[in-house]
């Protein structure tokens, strides 16, 4: 059973890789930039309830939707002020600076802040659905781990359905392959930026609200969790959403099993060595070379 | 066989002007593309527009339908339309065929065909039920058998149908088709100007940029002329090829 319960933990932990990596592989799809600001989406979702909800006193629920508010809205003006100068702008900013330097300046900068609103101790949104882990067949569920698989099957669902079976997924795909192409069908590339970028922050932010009860998140937990997502997303080529998913799960079932069977300490250390040597193997399979060639 | 007469019948200025340009400049940073271009297309008309490389014909169609930003004055069936706005110029009837295409190479041809539907509807199934798209299909047997394909793997006619089809999606009264016959053999030149033939006698007003007015001209029953980026239409009121700009 100790294979189960370690199946369970690496799907829960995979599958907040794959969302993030998810978030990442469609917002670069649209735009071509790399958000590696997603994670601190999540740890202002979940500090941010915290804060809202023990330090000030405010019901759960209304904590709850102000941050969401407070996140929303200040992505949607990063957008309309940062984002729109460097790529809507006459001068309009092309390659590495475009797609590492925004988001990554933005990951700095809500990290700052965070730090000063929060402090540096580690907090966590209270637990949304309370009470003893489940167990069925000596399998153990923890609540928040169920809680955190479901909103991940739910995105993971709507994201495919939305790319799928809507003109207006088949339009966001077409901003980022091509986005003359794009607007000379009246598609407004920008509009879809600024939906994903808005809507992948609300995920995040959702996401760090579910999960933070499991792990507990400081200012600083946005990097690593950008950087799993970033790095589940680059072996979808950052262009497969669906690949990058179930390169998030895997990773994060690879993860649960070595730190089970290998080594507790060691483990994370071999799964980047594993994850390496993967890479250098397949690198076509995985998708790193598109990744490589944009 | 269709309302449309025959190339060059009928006087010009008896039936509606489609597109009229007044006075149209672009410029790219310093560099001026089009100066004070002024013409005009009726309904029914096939124009070419033809000049030297480099002179500013696509220019021309970029600025008409709002891909890039303009002075002067375009009238769509007599309402002005807005500056740089491709959606507006789509849904009241012009659309641009690019240079180059301009598909989106990974998605599958059907679905670089259907997104030209894009400007009227946002509904993928009022986009496949819709006639446009029956139309643009039907137009191109040839694709049939391509169109789950990708589009940046299919041959460079094959991907000029297509775009042409993304084009005729968006249910165009005016199709604007900038070079579409470039770096295309001869046998499949003449194949996309067969379609284009039988667009225009489906009632569909045609602009065709080329470099190669003899080609265009088979098709084409008027002819703009662009020099240094200044238009002068054969027999019009501008006099033949001004000084440069």
């Amino acid at each position: 059973m100790k294979f189960g319960n370690l199946l369970i933990a690496g799907l829960v932990t995979g599958s907040i890789y794959a969302v993030f990596a998810v978030c990442v592989a469609v917002w670069y799809r649209v735009c071509n930039i790399l958000n590696l600001a997603v994670g601190d989406f999540a740890m202002v979702g979940a500090l941010g309830v915290d804060n809202l909800y023990r330090v000030r006193g405010m019901p759960l629920a209304a904590a709850i939707v102000t941050t969401l508010v407070v996140v929303a809205v200040f992505a949607y003006v990063y957008d309309q002020v940062v984002l729109r100068l460097a790529q809507d702008g006459p001068r309009r900013m092309e390659g590495i600076v475009v797609t590492f330097f925004f988001t990554f300046a933005l990951a700095f900068f809500i990290d700052g802040v965070a730090k000063m609103l929060f402090g540096s101790d580690v907090h966590a949104a209270p637990a949304l659905w309370n009470g003893q882990a489940l167990t069925w067949a000596s399998l153990h569920f923890e609540r928040a781990g169920l809680l955190v698989l479901a909103c991940a099957i739910v995105i993971g669902v709507a994201f495919w359905v939305y790319i799928r079976f809507t003109l207006g997924g088949k339009a966001l795909e077409a901003s980022g392959e091509n986005a003359i192409g794009a607007r000379i069908a009246g598609i407004d590339t920008r509009r879809y930026r600024r939906l994903i970028f808005v809507g992948t922050a609300l995920i995040a932010a959702v996401f760090g609200i579910v999960e933070s009860p499991i792990t507990g998140y400081t200012y600083l937990s946005g990097a690593t969790i950008s950087l799993t997502g970033f790095l589940a997303a680059a072996y979808g080529g950052f262009r497969k959403p669906g690949r990058a998913l179930v390169a998030g799960l895997f990773i994060g079932v690879l993860e649960a099993m070595l730190g089970g069977y290998v080594s507790a300490e060691y483990g994370d250390t071999v799964l980047y060595a594993l994850l390496a040597a993967a890479v250098l193997a397949w690198p076509r399979g995985l998708g790193f070379e598109s990744a490589v060639s944009g | 066989m269709s309302e449309v007469a025959s190339p060059g019948a009928r006087p010009p200025g008896a039936r509606q002007a489609a597109l009229k340009v007044t006075g149209l400049s672009v410029s790219y940073g310093n560099v001026v593309a089009v100066h004070d271009a002024t013409f005009t297309v009726a309904q029914g008309d096939a124009c070419a527009i033809t000049g030297p490389n480099g002179n500013g014909k696509s220019s021309i169609l970029m600025g008409v339908t709002g891909m890039v930003r303009r002075r002067g004055a375009v009238e769509i069936f007599g309402t002005k339309a807005p500056n740089g706005d491709v959606r507006w110029a789509a849904r009241n009837g012009l659309t641009l065929v690019p240079e180059r295409r301009q598909l989106y190479p990974e998605l599958s041809a059907a679905d670089n065909i259907i997104l030209g539907c894009y400007c009227w509807t946002r509904s993928l199934g009022r986009a496949r039920r819709s006639a446009s798209f029956g139309r643009a299909i039907d137009l191109f047997p040839e694709l049939k058998p391509h169109l789950k394909q990708a589009a940046g793997t299919l041959s460079g006619g094959q991907q000029q149908m297509v775009a042409i089809a993304r084009g005729l999606a968006s249910d165009p009264k005016i199709l604007a088709v900038d070079e579409p016959c470039l770096g295309l053999a001869e046998v499949v030149a003449r194949r996309v100007y067969d379609v284009l033939a039988s667009i225009h006698e489906q009632g569909t007003t045609l602009i065709v940029v080329e470099e190669a007015p003899k080609r265009a001209l088979t098709l084409c029953n008027r002819r703009v002329e662009v020099r240094n980026g200044v238009t002068d239409t054969p027999g019009g009121t501008t006099p033949p090829y001004p000084p440069g700009i």
